[in-house]
């Protein structure tokens, strides 16, 4: 009952935030307006204690006290302007979401900008109820921060808004940000299953056949690291020699290439189907076999690199959700 | 936990149980020491802090050590005590930062029971060095790492700003007029009179210099020989000792109109320090005030109906030459004449030898007067202890003594005599300041004399001391006649003199117009600034635009401090470059680099990009390569302005 008349009471203060505020226009500069404090538990704590502190000076008219007492209030209430400056004029370059696997923790990107002369202290991003990353932004400078996000079910999702707190520059206030940002990210299915890698086609080898991941030395041709390259395919001792930071590419050594599609899989549901082809991708670009996907309605041509694994898991997310 | 803030909030609750010393128990401060070198040790090597089941135990062995040594947990002292014992305890499991928040809290209100207890001008900077710490660690709290230096920067910054609101609130917060309760006050600790005097008993008259009451009088000061400031009056004798009369009627409030006011009156304000007997210490005759909280008595004392304990101010009038009117009653004349029938029995001898030799009672005031003052009788503050029959043993074997000594010896003759009589003690004298404006009375001037009942003039004051030792009474002997420190001090020079002058002329307005700022001082000060016609609306409303006016300050000077701030010098020099270019029609497009700027103005007109191109360089060097110098900044400044010749 009253967990319901919670969730319901925090529904309501959302959708008058998302009315009130609008979706954010990138870059944005957080205004007062938009900016909500509040007392932290230790804010009230401290009031208590500043209470009491007042009720004393009072009855014994100790001056000494009152001044004490005073200068204690005068000083939480500039802590309290100062935690709404924290966020007052922070300005929010860029985002960026990446895709993310559904169930699976993913990140968004932000790029914040601190044009004060003033650091900008103890801030903290969460989108839902996914911890916070917190970061700060010196004076005059910029900072790029991750906020963890995580999605339940494949698919395109609008990212849901984010949270921008601080409680600078003692914790006894809490003042935060809702933004809501017209970002969308694609959530690929939860990779699961345990079936074994479908036969290779005909006339090439199994992927089986090769005993290990490939060695460093064994590689192809190179090509320019990009980040989200898996370190073991790095040719670390290119790098060792002064050279640039290069990953090592293979030919499908074996020669085989695979066929992913609902073949084989007929005894499952379509969740459960996308999440084995899914695991089956991984797979394939974990030993760099090259594959195509081929589902009712969409077909996506043999290849291999992560380029590839991209676009075959966003086929994969939207099947059956949006056709392209 | 940020190191630093911890640190500090240790060190902060250190100097606050330093400032509290002074009525803490003595294993309070031992102990704190002890817990932080504890701490410190376990953060430094990693050891773990004490478990759950020693600190309960710790808890249980603290409050029982407070217990044993104040009896009570209630009251300053002992709440002082408790408080820095417990946060010496909360030091072993103070690990995340609500703990720290904790101890923080406990600093701040071991600050407040430090200024609840005392309020001494020369404690401010303590009790501020003492607040800076504490919110230097509280600003901490809020956990990113930084260094102690910012968060002391910091918060004195924040302190600064939150002082003038301090300063209104002060001013037009409105006080109450009195307590809604009181805490057991330690009574010990207050030195000077006290209600009861056993001349024989004290072999050395301590001198000092603390203050006992200051008087700011509205015209001239009374004479010297009539600056007698009456204290508890005392009228029991045992032989040896002197006290208040317990019971009726010495205190009973005296009837109405029991003095005649005559002669010049003197108005002042009267600010009195603590005392333990209660008696608010009048220049003589008082004017009864219209004061709820104080008793006028039948002998003539002003009784406060509470302790004094903190320093307090009246206004008051005095009547040198008032005199009674009434008769004396039966039972005041019992009391005023009762000796112990079997004590000093020479006194008695010689008390009855002189009073066959007098014709009425105020020739016998005159004959042991003059016996007293031709009798070889010496004044010193060093005097010899007399025995159980004290005033025999002054009158016949030591003759030595000081005013306690020869009132009481005075008082025994007269009522021996037949003449009622009482010992009034109080001060005699008081400097005066001419910084402040104000006659200093202080603890060393505290005197004792006699009072007779002549038929025809009712009290008389009759002061023995100025028969044996007239110097006493004199104002350039007592400045100059070697009373300890205060002759010494006064003989040194004339700047240590008005240093000291100036020095109690500062205390003397933090003890009127700090402390002592009341509901009616508040008021004042708020008419004055023209807030309206003096009632409680008036704080209201001043309190009211004090606050918007400190609000919208604060609100600005932040909002200052947020804002873009404004280009460095480097930026700007290369905007005025990027000025003249537009204005020669070579805008550089906003997403362009300096660098790539001049490489497309190269394609289209070499020769102003040849001229830009040194200049671009040397932007971007300074601008991303290491910190630029300020010379080299300067320099830059300077080739960028010589460019403008070059500009088309």
């Amino acid at each position: 009952m009253l967990v319901s008349l919670r969730s319901r009471f925090t529904a309501r203060v959302a959708r008058w935030a998302r009315q009130r505020q609008g979706i954010d226009e990138l870059p944005a500069v957080l205004r007062a307006r938009r900016l909500y404090i509040l007392p932290t538990r230790a804010g009230l704590a401290f009031a208590l204690l500043l209470f009491v502190m007042l009720i004393a000076g009072l009855n014994y008219t100790n001056s000494l006290a009152l001044l004490l007492t005073f200068t204690l209030a005068g000083f939480v209430l500039v802590g309290m302007h100062e935690c709404q400056r924290t966020l007052q004029g922070l300005e929010l370059v860029q985002a960026h979401a990446e895709d993310l696997f559904a169930g699976d923790t993913g990140t968004v990107q932000l790029h914040f900008a601190n044009a004060a002369s003033a650091s900008r202290r103890a801030l903290g991003i969460a989108c839902g109820s996914e911890p916070a990353s917190h970061f700060e932004v010196a004076a005059r400078s910029h900072v790029t921060i991750a906020a963890t996000i995580r999605v339940p079910h494949r698919g395109r999702h609008r990212l849901g808004r984010l949270l921008l707190t601080t409680t600078a520059p003692f914790g006894l206030f809490r003042c935060w940000t809702w933004l809501h940002l017209p970002l969308e990210l694609i959530a690929y299915p939860q990779a699961a299953g345990e079936r074994a890698l479908p036969p290779a086609r005909a006339g090439r080898a199994s992927p089986q056949n090769r005993s290990s991941a490939p060695g460093e030395d064994e590689w192809d041709s190179l090509r320019a690291y990009q980040s989200g390259d898996n370190p073991r395919s790095i040719a670390w001792k290119v790098w060792a020699r002064g050279g640039p930071l290069l990953v090592a590419q293979y030919e499908s050594a074996g020669g085989s290439d695979l066929l992913l599609s609902f073949a084989g899989l007929e005894a499952l549901d379509l969740e459960a189907r996308l999440s084995q082809l899914t695991a089956w991708v991984n797979e394939c670009a974990r030993l760099d076999i090259a594959c195509a996907l081929r589902l009712p309605g969409v077909e996506v041509p043999l290849g291999a690199g992560r380029e590839h694994q991209t676009t075959i898991l966003r086929a994969l997310a939207l099947y059956g959700v949006d056709t392209p | 936990m940020n190191r630093a803030a911890s640190t500090l909030a240790i060190v902060a609750l250190l100097c606050t149980a330093a400032a509290n010393w002074h009525h803490l128990a003595w294993w309070c401060l031992p102990l704190l020491l002890l817990a932080t070198a504890i701490h410190a040790r376990a953060v430094v090597r990693g050891h773990p802090l004490p478990g759950k089941l020693a600190r309960i135990g710790l808890a249980v062995i603290l409050t029982s050590g407070v217990l044993l040594s104040f009896r009570t947990l209630n009251g300053v002292a002992a709440g002082a005590t408790l408080l820095v014992a417990m946060t010496a305890a909360k030091l072993f499991e103070a690990r995340a930062s609500r703990d720290w928040l904790v101890i923080c809290g406990a600093t701040l209100f071991l600050l407040l029971a430090a200024c609840l207890d005392r309020q001494q001008i020369w404690r401010l900077p303590v009790y501020a060095l003492c607040l800076w710490l504490s919110t230097a660690s509280l600003r901490g709290l809020a956990g990113s790492n930084i260094p102690a230096v910012t968060l002391l920067r910091e918060s004195a910054l924040q302190l600064l700003y939150s002082l003038p609101l301090a300063i209104v609130f002060f001013v037009f917060f409105p006080r109450l007029p009195g307590a809604f309760w009181t805490l057991p006050s330690d009574e010990s600790a207050i030195t000077g009179l006290s209600d009861e005097m056993s001349p024989g008993n004290i072999a050395r008259l301590a001198e000092s210099d603390e203050p006992a009451l200051r008087a700011r009088f509205d015209g001239p000061l009374p004479p010297v020989e009539e600056r007698y400031w009456r204290g508890p009056v005392l009228h029991d004798f045992d032989g040896f000792t002197w006290r208040r009369h317990r019971g009726t009627p010495a205190s009973m409030p005296a009837p109405d109109a029991a003095l005649t006011y005559l002669g010049p009156a003197y108005h002042y304000s009267l600010t009195l320090e603590p005392n333990s007997h209660g008696t608010i210490v009048a220049l003589e005759k008082v004017r009864p005030p219209d004061l709820p909280e104080a008793l006028f008595t039948d002998d003539y004392q002003l009784l406060a109906r509470h302790p004094i304990t903190q320093t307090k101010s009246y206004l008051l009038t005095a009547y040198p030459q008032a005199r009674d009117r009434n008769e004396l009653s039966t039972v005041a004349r019992r009391i005023d004449l009762s000796l112990p029938e079997i004590r000093n029995p020479h006194a008695r001898g010689l008390a009855l030898r002189l009073r066959a030799q007098s014709t009425d009672d105020a020739t016998f005031v005159a004959n042991v007067l003059q016996f007293l003052h031709r009798g070889g009788f010496e004044y010193t503050l060093t005097p010899q202890r007399l025995g159980r029959d004290a005033v025999d043993d002054l009158l016949f074997n030591t003759r030595q003594g000081f005013c306690g000594h020869y009132a009481s010896a005075f008082v025994d003759l007269m009522r021996a005599g037949g003449v009622p009589a009482r010992v009034v003690t109080g001060y005699l004298g008081g400097e005066w300041n001419p910084i402040g404006q104000f006659l200093i009375v202080r603890q060393a001037e505290a005197h004792a004399w006699a009072e007779v009942w002549l038929p025809a003039q009712g009290w008389v004051r009759a002061d023995p001391t100025a028969v044996v030792a007239p110097e006493r009474l004199s104002r350039e002997l007592l400045q100059f006649g070697g009373f300890g420190s205060r002759g010494a001090r006064l003989t040194a020079g004339k700047w240590l003199t008005t240093a000291l002058q100036t020095w109690a002329a500062v205390n003397a307005w933090w003890q009127d117009d700090v402390v002592g700022f009341d509901f009616a001082k508040q008021l004042h000060v708020a008419v004055w600034l023209g807030f309206g016609d003096g009632d409680w609306q008036t704080l209201a409303i001043a309190l009211g635009i004090g606050m918007t006016a400190w609000l919208a300050w604060i609100a600005w000077s932040l909002r200052q401090q947020s804002r873009a701030a404004r280009p460095d010098a480097l930026a700007r020099a290369w905007q005025r470059i990027d000025k003249r270019m537009a204005r020669a029609g070579y805008a550089r497009a906003a997403h362009e680099a300096v660098l790539s700027y001049c490489e497309r103005l190269a394609l289209t007109q070499p020769s102003v990009a040849a001229a830009l191109w040194p200049l671009a360089r040397r932007y971007s060097q300074l601008r991303y390569g290491p910190p630029a110098t300020a010379t080299a900044t300067r320099e830059f400044v300077r080739a960028a302005a010589r460019n403008g010749r070059l500009a088309p």
